[in-house]
């Protein structure tokens, strides 16, 4: 394709210098970031206006030069002329499509030509609407640097989104019909899409004015979104009722839903069946009346994870808050133990830190039972963060919390999302240690003087751990439990198979009727059930080992048998903070 | 040990020896029901208005040492097909106070129905009853409990307010457990 002969094209139709590029099929970043002096590429050596003359005038230049390609098109009877005429409201300019056959050349030749009667009230691009005309970016730049002065991202790098007017699609729509039509064997998929555009140019400026780097969204996680309205929109995409009518006469059954008629969605439908001499009997092109606006922007950081493994020490203590009827039953829980050094770390509202915490953990112990040995995994996701925590950080947020002497976290780290599937795996895959404090509270048939005190010999002590109920190796006890009364009311009624892989029981010399158990247990066990048997819903339970009536007085998890926080690939790149305005 | 388990509770503390049903349910009783003298049942609340049926130790069930069938088939509804659905204990059999859940068939051939005293929703039946019946007369208040039934919260905490309790109903059996 002759790029020249497209540029000028482009120009003589009322597109900007970026949009030009765009239609080209430019994909080179720099070309956008400056491209005003890209563009000499495609001028002839003998242009009488050369661009560096006229370097912060560039919406003017671009703007005269398409009404100089206007008025050589116009003296061809071209479509493109069409538009010009009623841009300034001729409306006896009647399509003519295909009437004369204008090649590059001619349009070259005449480029030189001024047409008098041609004169745009504003140089806004047709196809853009000015979404990337520099001219229009200042108050972009300040609204996102407003928002983010006060948000404070310490992130130094940012991704950029841009909400462009739907009209812009109906104007690339025309642009691209009218390249079709003068250069048949242009493709239009060769167009590069605004928001790439936009990225590129405006991105980049806007960089420099918040003093952060622009970087893909794929890997920056500050994403910086623009939202620019064009006032006409409504009016324009009125067009594509008579481009359309099909369409929108099922879509405008729904009468109520007038605004709400042109999505992305239906516009881009009702633009696939459009032809330029549609579009153009409609004035698709028309020059805009007004410029797209900058309405708003929106700046939001991804949410970052942090892992780590909680000792829970007390046996009066939830993982989560417990409330009951709207209040609370134990004044304080793991999780807030944890958030509370958080939310000062990061400055959040102590209100605020519900919203933006969130605690995931692998499984969940009692109230009453403590967690000891490496803890239990968990992980926390924090959302729209200002910054990751700096290791010397996690480090005082660790002690904080395990200065209150109920949590002990010993260390903390940042992971990705994807390494929170291990954790919910592991919560139900995982095998469980436990410590068990028993009490025997029944003679067995072979304690001879059944009128003596209780006491646990090593007899019993011995049938408990040859004790086994399968022929698996893995496994020692299967057990049938049914759910826990305790959790019946919420939970469905299930018999469930879980298995105690491993079980030692021991004396405890100085409290004769107590003994100790250590054993590991497949996810899911219910421990307790097992130990009382919970009425004969749990079996078998402890009491078929010991051949005497058993309850559990306390209980410890030993360790959850799950490598966490993850083994470390490449840790994420240490964030420096920016450089200080000013 | 660190941390060793022993010394994380208190043994002196008798709390911590209360049976599995003392920890987590509060004892109710229903005396003479359809006015037949000791035709007593217990209740067992738990805090989560789950409610264990019973036989009270008062029942004159237990003055009779003869052998016993239990019979779960009341009418045309057998009770041991009882079957409750996902969380919201779906399909399961409804229950007013005076509704049987079970027969005991004396070998004499005379029985007695335990009526199980409060509205609510069948969960489960004690099926160790069907091939152990003799539970019900050893652990009548803990593995020879009958059925498992919930309520709402509402009638759950009425039904519990104006039945005696565990004080109350000794004072009326007068007599020691
Ligand atoms: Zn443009």
């Amino acid at each position: 394709m002759d790029q020249k002969a497209i540029y000028k094209f482009c120009k003589s139709l009322g597109c900007c210098e970026a949009c030009c590029l765009r239609y080209i099929g430019i994909k080179h970043p720099n070309a956008y970031e400056n491209s005003k002096n890209y563009v000499t590429k495609f001028r002839e050596e003998n242009d009488l206006e050369p661009i560096s003359t006229d370097k912060n005038m560039t919406i003017d230049v671009s703007a005269h030069t398409s009404e100089k390609n206007g008025a050589s098109i116009s003296s061809n009877v071209r479509n493109s002329d069409e538009i010009c005429d009623k841009s300034i409201d001729t409306k006896e300019s009647i399509t003519n499509k295909g009437s004369t056959e204008v090649d590059t050349a001619v349009l070259d030749s005449n480029d030189s030509v001024s047409p008098p009667h041609k004169k745009r009230k504003l140089n806004v691009c047709v196809s853009c609407l000015g979404v990337l005309q520099e001219d229009n970016w200042q108050e972009c730049y300040q609204m996102v640097k407003e928002i983010l002065d006060k948000k404070g991202y310490e992130c130094n790098t940012f991704a950029c989104a841009l909400s462009a007017p739907i009209a812009t699609l109906l104007r690339e729509k025309a642009v691209t019909l009218h390249l079709v039509d003068e250069f048949p064997q242009y493709d239009a998929k060769v167009l590069t899409p605004l928001k790439e555009a936009w990225k590129w140019s405006f991105g980049v400026k806007l960089g420099a004015y918040i003093n952060k780097i622009l970087d893909s969204g794929a890997i920056s996680p500050l994403l910086i979104t623009v939202n620019i309205d064009y006032v006409d929109e409504l009016q324009e995409l009125e067009i594509l009722k008579t481009v359309s009518p099909q369409l929108f006469a099922e879509r405008s059954k729904q009468k109520r839903r007038f605004v709400t008629e042109f999505t992305r969605r239906s516009v881009e439908q009702a633009l696939e069946l459009a032809t330029l001499w549609s579009l153009s009997a409609a004035d698709a092109l028309r020059a805009p009346h007004s410029r797209a606006a900058c309405v708003g922007a929106a700046c939001a950081h991804a949410p970052i994870f942090l892992a780590g493994r909680y000792i829970k020490l007390s046996r009066n203590l939830p993982q989560s808050p417990w409330i009951l009827e709207g209040r609370r039953v134990l004044p304080s829980s793991v999780q807030e133990i944890i958030f509370g050094p958080l939310t000062k770390c990061y400055k959040f509202d102590p209100e605020d830190a519900d919203r933006r915490f969130k605690f995931i953990a692998a499984g969940r112990e009692d109230v009453d039972v403590r967690c000891l040995g490496d803890g239990r995994p968990f992980a926390i996701e924090i959302s729209d963060p200002t910054r990751q925590l700096t290791a010397e950080e996690m480090k005082e947020v660790c002690e904080e919390i395990s200065n209150g002497g109920e949590v002990i976290v010993k260390e903390m780290s940042p992971i990705s999302k994807e390494d929170l599937v291990q954790l919910k795996k592991g919560e139900e895959t995982k095998s469980k240690t436990y410590e068990a404090l028993c009490i025997k509270l029944s003679h067995s048939k072979f304690d001879e003087d059944h009128n003596a005190p209780i006491r646990v010999t090593q007899e019993d002590i011995d049938r408990i751990n040859s004790y086994t109920n399968t022929t698996s190796k893995e496994v020692k006890i299967a057990l049938q439990q049914k759910t826990p009364i305790r959790v019946l009311h919420r939970r469905p009624l299930l018999t469930r198979s879980r298995d105690i892989l491993e079980l030692t029981a021991t004396l405890i010399p100085e409290h004769p009727q107590l003994f100790a158990l250590r054993l590991r247990t497949s996810a899911g066990t219910y421990v307790k059930e097992w130990a009382h048997g919970e009425l004969g819903r749990s079996a078998p339970a402890l009491a078929a080992a010991l051949r005497a009536r058993a309850d559990l007085l306390a209980l410890d998890v030993r360790a959850v048998h799950l490598a966490w926080p993850p083994a470390r690939r490449a840790p994420p790149a240490p964030r420096a903070p920016p450089p200080t305005t000013s | 040990m660190e941390y060793n388990i022993l010394d994380s509770i208190d043994l002196n503390d008798k709390s911590i020896y209360k049976s599995f049903t003392d920890r987590y349910f509060s004892k109710r009783y229903i005396l003479n029901v359809d006015g037949i003298e000791n035709n007593d049942i217990m209740l067992m609340f738990h805090s989560n208005r789950i409610t264990l049926l019973c036989l009270a130790p008062s029942h004159f069930f237990f003055k009779n040492p003869d052998k016993y069938n239990l019979n779960f088939t009341i009418g045309k509804v057998d009770r041991l097909s009882n079957l409750v659905k996902g969380k919201g204990k779906k399909g399961g059999q409804m229950l007013t106070p005076k509704s049987t859940i079970c027969k005991v068939e004396w070998n004499d051939g005379t029985s007695f129905d335990i009526p199980c005293g409060m509205k609510g929703t069948l969960i489960e039946i004690n099926e160790n009853l069907v091939n152990n019946p003799e539970i019900l007369r050893e652990q009548p208040d803990s593995d020879g409990f009958i059925a498992i039934m919930l309520s709402s919260i509402a009638n759950s905490e009425a039904t519990k307010n104006e039945l005696l309790n565990h004080e109350e109903y000794l004072k009326r059996v007068n007599c020691s457990i």
